[in-house]
């Protein structure tokens, strides 16, 4: 892949699946919208939960994900540094 | 001060019956569920027959994060955890978190979980292997969830071990309260669910796996026909409770644990594991105050193998004489679920005591004359049951005795 590609930014609808397949968490896309700074612990989403989501992101796009993601404690601060390092293309 | 350790909550997940109430009515009619291998990957191995749980349905029984992020034999646990609880009428005391512990005992893991993750390893790669495997395959997993999903604080304990490790798992609970140290509580037990295709690869290395083709063949063991153990998933957990706790809070305590010791005499080394039970019981029963006329009914190991048979044999005969006490092996209808066997075998006998029901060895018919057992087999007697002996080997060598009474006032 190269970096003139556009890579898909990630949007809560595909974070709300992920959190289904990957730590079994339903969760309304719309919620997740609404309230991006509700915290993942509140949906029950734990670390391992968020790193899975990271490894599957990054096998959807081929691409790494920067910025300490797994890190992250909201939706709203994940969207963020997820789109920001899809942007930046980096692979 | 020694605080007396007893049953409040009972919890099952067997292969004749999920709680105790199926278990015990397919116990107490001995009930074979003996049948071929279905689970899937296992169609083609030489193991045929097996005791598998059906009717289980992770989605309902516990939460679905749970169902994804752990293994079968935690979702087992989880399900038999609250199963116990429920009985016990005992939840999360936010103001005292650790008064209550969790041991769990395993000998198998979280095979069905770990093959799937190592699949993805070898299969595409270490990118897609799910960060869950870090915890779901290993031994402790069962009492890590169950410890955080109820916000039990108290001490908690893994004894990774053969089957005799779920009468150990046991023990270890009732140490706990014994001391006195601010515990209650322990949620205790055992399951397991170790067919599945990797799990069972492993297990046909043991001579003493029975490979019979024939559902009521496979396991018959203290007759001429024993050819080795059936294998099987599911166990129990109990709630075991200091007894002035259970009655300042209302529960009914359902049992004593009166005894427990334990030995280890080596891997098949069955000859070896008369002497070994000989002293586990012994020790069990010196501890619970039991003299071997006290002893009103024996749930054996039944290993099904000609010489651990006689061993065990020997062992009983040794301790309670030739014919001396009523023996039973309920397992032949299940099958061994490791750990979760003696488990299994506990509840059994907390239920046979509140029966007045020695339940039969399903499937047994013929007993060897020379072992001078008197086997309860085809249907269940009944009895004046005040105490119970359970007794557990495992294929590396432990050999654990409990001793069960039941609860006067």
């Amino acid at each position: 892949m190269s970096n003139d590609q556009i890579i898909q930014a990630l949007t809560y609808d595909e974070l709300a699946s992920l959190m289904k397949s990957s730590a079994g968490i339903t969760v309304d896309p719309q919620h997740l919208t609404a309230s991006p700074d509700t915290p993942f612990a509140e949906y029950g989403l734990d670390s391992l939960g968020l790193l899975g989501i990271v490894g599957e992101l990054e096998n959807r796009r081929g691409v790494a994900i920067t910025g300490e993601a797994d890190s992250c404690k909201t939706p709203g601060s994940f969207m963020e540094v997820v789109n920001g390092s899809l942007k930046a293309g980096v692979i | 001060m020694n605080r007396q350790a007893v049953i409040t909550g009972i919890g099952v997940v067997a292969p004749n019956g999920i709680g105790t109430d199926a278990f015990w009515k397919a116990t107490r009619e001995g009930v074979s569920v003996l049948d071929r291998v279905t689970r899937k990957g296992c169609e083609g191995l030489p193991l045929r027959v097996a005791g598998e749980v059906h009717g289980f349905d992770a989605a309902s029984a516990i939460e679905e994060r749970f169902v994804v992020q752990t293994d079968r034999f935690t979702h087992f646990a989880m399900a038999a955890a609250d199963l116990a609880l429920a009985d016990a009428r005992l939840s999360t005391d936010p103001d005292e978190p650790f008064a209550v512990g969790v041991v769990t005992a395993a000998g198998s893991g979280g095979g069905e979980f770990g093959q799937r993750e190592l699949q993805r390893l070898w299969g595409q790669g270490p990118r897609f292997v799910g960060p869950y495997q870090s915890i779901a395959w290993f031994y402790a997993a069962s009492t890590g969830q169950i410890s955080i999903r109820g916000g039990f604080k108290g001490p908690c304990g893994v004894v990774a071990s053969d089957e005799a490790g779920g009468l150990d798992a046991i023990a270890h609970a009732c140490r706990n309260l014994h001391r006195d140290t601010g515990t209650d509580a322990v949620v205790v037990g055992a399951a397991e669910a170790p067919l599945a295709p990797y799990s069972a690869v492993c297990q046909l290395g043991y001579a003493e796996l029975s490979l019979a083709a024939e559902a009521d063949r496979a396991y018959l063991p203290f007759t001429a026909h024993a050819c080795g153990f059936v294998p099987a998933e599911g166990g129990a957990m109990l709630v075991v409770e200091a007894l002035d706790h259970a009655l300042a809070r209302g529960a009914e305590p359902r049992a004593v644990l009166a005894g427990h010791a334990a030995t280890f005499t080596g891997p098949s080394r069955w000859a070896e594991s008369r002497e070994g039970l000989v002293r586990a019981i012994r020790g069990a029963l010196d501890e619970a105050g039991c003299v071997p006329a006290d002893i009103d009914v024996v749930f054996a190991d039944a290993l099904g193998t000609p010489d651990a048979d006689l061993a065990e044999a020997q062992a009983i005969s040794d301790v309670f004489g030739p014919h001396g006490v009523p023996v039973t092996a309920p397992k032949t209808g299940t099958g061994r679920a490791y750990c979760g066997s003696p488990l299994l075998d506990t509840a059994a006998a907390v239920l046979a005591i509140e029966h007045g029901t020695v339940p039969p060895t399903p499937q047994v018919t013929e007993v060897r004359d020379d072992l001078g057992l008197d086997l309860v087999t085809g249907r269940a007697r009944s009895a004046r049951l005040r105490t119970a002996l359970v007794l557990s080997r495992g294929l590396m060598g432990s050999n654990a005795a409990l001793v069960v009474k039941e609860y006067t006032p």
